[in-house]
């Protein structure tokens, strides 16, 4: 008997966290349409649920685009696995660029909603910082050798470059407002870090 | 109406005989002077509140901090929309007019700092207006055209100022170089600079001038 109610309990429990799920995906979805954020009854429908299942699961819509920030944010860290960490400067270069670029083309849209919406809560504004400590990280892990070998003060000053223009919406002009391919938007900045960085040691 | 008199009459008209027909002109003129100054006051008030907070001001905001009624708001622009691209107008026009160009004809590291001076002042006076006009631009075909010509005068900008290393690059190499100095140079990197970071104007300045050297590539002698 207790095992099978705690089963059914179980079972429940699964399907609440998949009706959970297919809600922040429908988010998701709907924000790659169109950057404005999406209603509550337009993200019920494309979930195919009732509006009253999505507030059973997130109580305001705040909530669900914080779960979806963070539902992005673990997704992107595991397609973001760090490569080549310790390869020659193109490889490195290459390998940074490729992994940012592909991040920015995928969870683009909902970066432009966090940052909309960034200022009605501090939750979010703290998920925004914590993604810019995370990409100002790789780079720094990424091009140690290089930045190893300046003062920190120039250290910082290249990290910050960086950082500017390998940003989301860089990558987003390159793509919507240049109309450049995925390779070639690589290529512009694969050929500027190359030139921001200082020489590799020993090169 | 009240008819003008004699005394009415400017000296050079009445000397040249021209008879004054020009009814009630200063009073309409007087008017559409203040209408104009009340629309320039709301505008104002709109982009202060900008720089006071992100958030997008609302139009009792507006109202309030200009001195008016909302009533006073709406007889001068139709709604929100429109105030917001009559500010976006305004404020283009007074930042080209601070940007003048200078030092086209200077040495390298001149036209650098000229150029990032007059960016670095441009972005620390526009970027409130700036992220207003870009969160709102999905409303407006008008205020996206207009995020789009900023971004065309950016670039336009970068290519005299740095036509010597330029011209030394073939295509595509020269638009990749243009591509990321504009990314470098953008509004949302300054404010990154100036709000995450906390730099100092002059810390912020000395990452762009020497970012852009390294990025352009030599200079051709002369």
């Amino acid at each position: 008997m207790v095992g099978e109610s705690k089963s059914l309990v179980d079972g429940r429990r699964l399907r609440s966290e998949r009706t959970r799920q297919y809600i922040i995906e429908a988010y998701l979805a709907l924000l790659r349409q169109n950057p404005r954020p999406p209603t509550a009854a337009q993200i019920a429908e494309r979930a195919g649920y009732s509006v009253r299942s999505l507030f059973e699961r997130f109580p305001d819509l705040l909530s669900l685009s914080l779960a979806a920030a963070d539902y992005a944010f673990a997704q992107a860290n595991t397609q973001a696995v760090i490569r080549n960490a310790t390869a020659d400067r193109d490889t490195r270069i290459r390998t940074q660029v490729e992994t940012r670029a592909r991040t920015c083309e995928d969870w683009l849209p909902l970066w432009r909603a966090l940052v909309l919406n960034q200022q009605v809560s501090e939750e979010l504004r703290l998920r925004i910082r914590r993604v810019r400590e995370a990409i100002m990280a790789r780079i720094l892990l990424m091009y140690r050798p290089e930045l190893d070998s300046v003062s920190q003060v120039e250290r910082r000053r290249t990290l910050i470059a960086i950082e500017a223009l390998t940003d989301f919406e860089s990558w987003a002009r390159m793509r919507e407002a240049a109309g450049l391919s995925f390779e070639e938007a690589c290529t512009v900045w694969i050929r500027a870090i190359d030139r921001l960085l200082p020489p590799t040691p020993g090169s | 109406m009240r008819r003008l008199g004699e005394g009415d009459r400017p000296p050079a008209a009445a000397d040249a005989g021209l008879t004054v027909s020009v009814t009630s002109a200063p009073a309409v003129d007087g008017r559409r002077l203040r209408s104009e100054r009340t629309r320039h006051l709301i505008i104002e008030a709109y982009l202060s509140l900008l720089r006071d907070s992100s958030q997008v001001p609302t139009s009792a905001q507006i109202a309030e901090r200009a001195g008016y009624s909302v009533r006073s708001v709406f007889e001068r622009f139709p709604d929100l929309m429109s105030l917001r691209i009559a500010a976006t107008d305004y404020a283009f026009a007074k930042s080209t007019a601070d940007a003048e160009l200078r030092d086209l004809d200077g040495d390298r590291s001149t036209r650098i700092r000229s150029q990032v001076e007059t960016r670095a002042r441009t972005c620390e006076a526009w970027l409130p207006m700036w992220r207003a006009l870009n969160a709102n631009q999905g409303d407006s075909d008008e205020l996206r055209s207009r995020v789009r010509l900023a971004r065309e005068l950016i670039f336009r900008r970068l290519e005299l100022m740095y036509q010597p290393e330029l011209s030394t690059l073939a295509e595509p190499l020269r638009r990749y170089t243009l591509i990321a100095l504009e990314a470098l140079t953008d509004f949302e990197s300054w404010g990154r600079m100036r709000e995450n970071y906390g730099l100092t104007i002059e810390e912020a300045r000395e990452v762009w001038m020497r970012t852009i050297d390294r990025l352009l590539p030599p200079t051709p002698s002369a």
